[in-house]
């Protein structure tokens, strides 16, 4: 359950709540409809969680619906998903018909609600064909890519193309993900929410419990990853940047991701970690849960230094995470870091493993650098990666579909 | 005087349709044919935007070359570009012209970008709406500014000079009403070297030198 929008104002202070409630007043009554794939784990429904109440909050008739899908209909979604983010993966003409059997068998019990929607948001490709059944529609539909489509798998995107062209706009989180379409391309970036169990701040004691919970040393800097194993995330590159480090310093690392029990390359990324942590105490691969917010929360409260090494990535909302703990971010020169981290600022991007050892000593050599950083990093994502930003932009864009088309100047 | 109407605005971003630039020939090309609000974007646009707000340079040109062409000499060229200098988008693009032209004839090589480092070019809707708030006297402007949001900060400290009265913010245009009882925070607000500074920093500034002026009286 997501916190009134009060409960924020003591983070992001009254101007803002009330500027969403002026802009909420201009849109009150408006039915939106959400619609993904799944309740809960993942991004998407983190952030619908706590966006369709806040929405509520604020005077719209906002509702979450969710597709349901059998076993093998979430296979092919996950392929088309996958071959959407450059993965070639093909999909047979049977399953292009499941696929769209199954978005027709949702649309039977979705259809009265879509088709009297003034705004529906399609998320991600899993119910992206319900447009196509849905001919009696009355409001603007908006589809919203939540990963990065630059360069997909063409055979895949030949499919998808008209689907989406279809809608009467779209969001990606950064220009860098889009691709060219016939409608309006927005750019609305991910947030974080402060107050989730992921971000929330935890008294000492429950800090300090995660600390011995896992051996760590309070008297050592320690450096943290948090990120599932995937060669992308580059946990053996942290690995090799650690050993750079430990030479001249007593540093921990600790690598934090979710288990691969189900993912064969997860699977093998994580052999090839314990293989280059063996034998060393000081790095600590730990496999939690996928409910381990406050767990994560905790170890990203107690690193000196956060470190996102990746080497392909999304936005990187673990970037965030670590920047709203107060801490600087080493991180790769990829994807959404690039927007969040900023050398001498935030944090530090770097291109190898010895780029990442050379800031990690620059930091442990500059202490007081390690805290200024901190500090400006949790300030920019106060500015600018918190859900009131997100929920901001979500009005800004119904107003402006609604009303304005592409003008560059809309006044309500 | 009249009550001073406080507005607020949120930046609504969108992809502008043109092909992104991969090199400094192209990023030329495109500059020329864009639209006025492409380019207002890039250079007036960026404060308000989701992005760290405090680099080098204000502009997405100049971060650009630096960042991802690799040229520090275009960067510095073109970070010192300042739009609200300019009486109109067509001088100040004409200016941005000349400066990639002169690199392009000092350059033997034309710098290229790195796939996945082109230059994107982008527009915004700026949506304006009322915040609800009344000013009824100059003496408490420096109070509400220091509450106001980026938003209200930018619309009527940076937006308004693209409005008319061309080239005047609207705090400013309020106070001239009573110009003459009015006149220290006039002077106060003029004193405030702008453009290079981020909307938070831009809003204590502005509540600083108004307090102070408020104080001298």
């Amino acid at each position: 359950m997501s916190a009134p929008l009060s409960a924020y104002e003591g983070i992001v202070g009254s101007a803002v709540i009330r500027q969403l409630r002026q802009l909420g007043e201009k849109l009150a009554g408006t039915r939106i409809v959400h619609v993904n794939s799944t309740r809960e784990g993942g991004g998407v429904a983190e952030i619908l969680e706590w966006m369709t109440p806040l929405m509520g909050e604020l005077g719209l008739q906002a509702s979450w619906e969710v597709i349901h899908g059998t076993p093998p209909f979430f296979e092919i979604t996950k392929s088309i998903h996958n071959a959407l983010q450059g993965h070639p993966v093909s999909i047979s003409v049977k399953n292009w018909k499941l696929y769209e059997d199954v978005n027709a068998r949702n649309f039977e019990r979705l259809g009265p609600m879509l088709e009297e929607a003034d705004v529906v948001f399609i998320h991600d490709p899993q119910p992206a064909h319900l447009l196509s059944l849905c001919g009696r529609r009355k409001g603007k539909w908006i589809w919203r890519a939540h990963i990065d489509i630059s360069r997909p798998y063409r055979p895949v995107w030949k499919m998808v193309r008209p689907m989406v062209e279809a809608f009467d706009a779209s969001i990606f989180s950064m220009a860098e993900f889009a691709q060219t379409l016939p409608h309006p391309q927005f750019l609305v970036p991910p947030s974080i929410d402060p107050l989730s169990e992921k971000n929330r701040a935890l008294e000492t004691p429950e800090i300090e419990a995660v600390r011995a919970e896992f051996g760590l040393d309070p008297s050592r800097p320690l450096l943290v990853q948090i990120s599932r194993f995937d060669r992308f995330k580059d946990p053996v590159g942290v690995i090799e940047a650690y050993h750079l480090v430990r030479k001249v310093a007593p540093v921990q690392l600790v690598l934090a991701g979710g288990g691969a029990t189900d993912d064969p390359e997860g699977k093998a990324v994580l052999a090839d970690v314990m293989e280059a942590a063996a034998g060393d105490p000081d790095i600590h691969v730990l496999l939690l849960p996928p409910d381990s917010h406050r767990t994560v929360n905790a170890l990203q409260r107690l690193a000196d230094i956060i470190i996102q090494k990746s080497t392909r990535e999304g936005f990187g909302l673990t970037v965030t995470e670590g920047m709203w703990k107060g801490k600087p971010v080493i991180g790769g020169d990829v994807g959404g870091i690039r927007l969040q981290v900023v050398n001498h600022h935030t944090g530090f991007l770097v291109n190898t493993p010895e780029g990442a050892a050379h800031r990690i000593r620059y930091l442990l050599h500059h202490r007081e650098r390690i805290e200024a950083m901190g500090m400006e990093a949790r300030e920019s994502v106060r500015e600018h990666f918190l859900l009131t930003r997100h929920l901001r932009e979500y009005l800004a864009l119904m107003l402006v579909i609604a009303r304005g088309g592409q003008v560059r100047f809309l006044e309500v | 005087m009249t009550p001073f109407e406080v507005k607020d605005c949120a930046l609504l971003v969108r992809m502008s349709g043109l092909s992104p630039a991969t090199n400094l020939r192209e990023l030329r090309e495109r500059f020329a044919a864009c639209s006025w609000s492409v380019l207002f974007h890039h250079y007036c646009e960026t404060t308000l935007r989701t992005t760290y707000d405090n680099l080098d340079y204000r502009n997405d040109f100049a971060v650009w070359a630096k960042l991802y062409l690799g040229d520090r000499v275009l960067a510095e060229r073109l970070g010192i570009l300042d739009p609200y200098s300019f009486q109109s988008l067509k001088e100040l693009r004409a200016a941005t012209l000349e400066v990639i032209d002169q690199r392009l004839s000092e350059s033997a090589m034309v710098p290229w970008a790195r796939h996945g480092d082109e230059f994107f070019f982008m527009e915004a809707t700026t949506v304006v709406f009322d915040a609800g708030i009344r000013i009824t006297q100059p003496s408490l402007l420096g109070a509400f500014i220091r509450e106001m949001t980026n938003g209200s900060v930018y619309y009527h400290f940076l937006e308004a000079r693209r409005r008319l009265p061309i080239g005047m913010d609207d705090f400013t245009a309020w106070l001239l009403k009573d110009e003459e009882a009015n006149q220290p925070y006039i002077r106060a607000l003029a004193s405030v070297d702008f453009y290079f500074r981020s909307l938070p920093d831009l809003r204590r500034e502005l509540a600083r030198v108004l307090t102070e002026a408020e104080a001298a009286k």
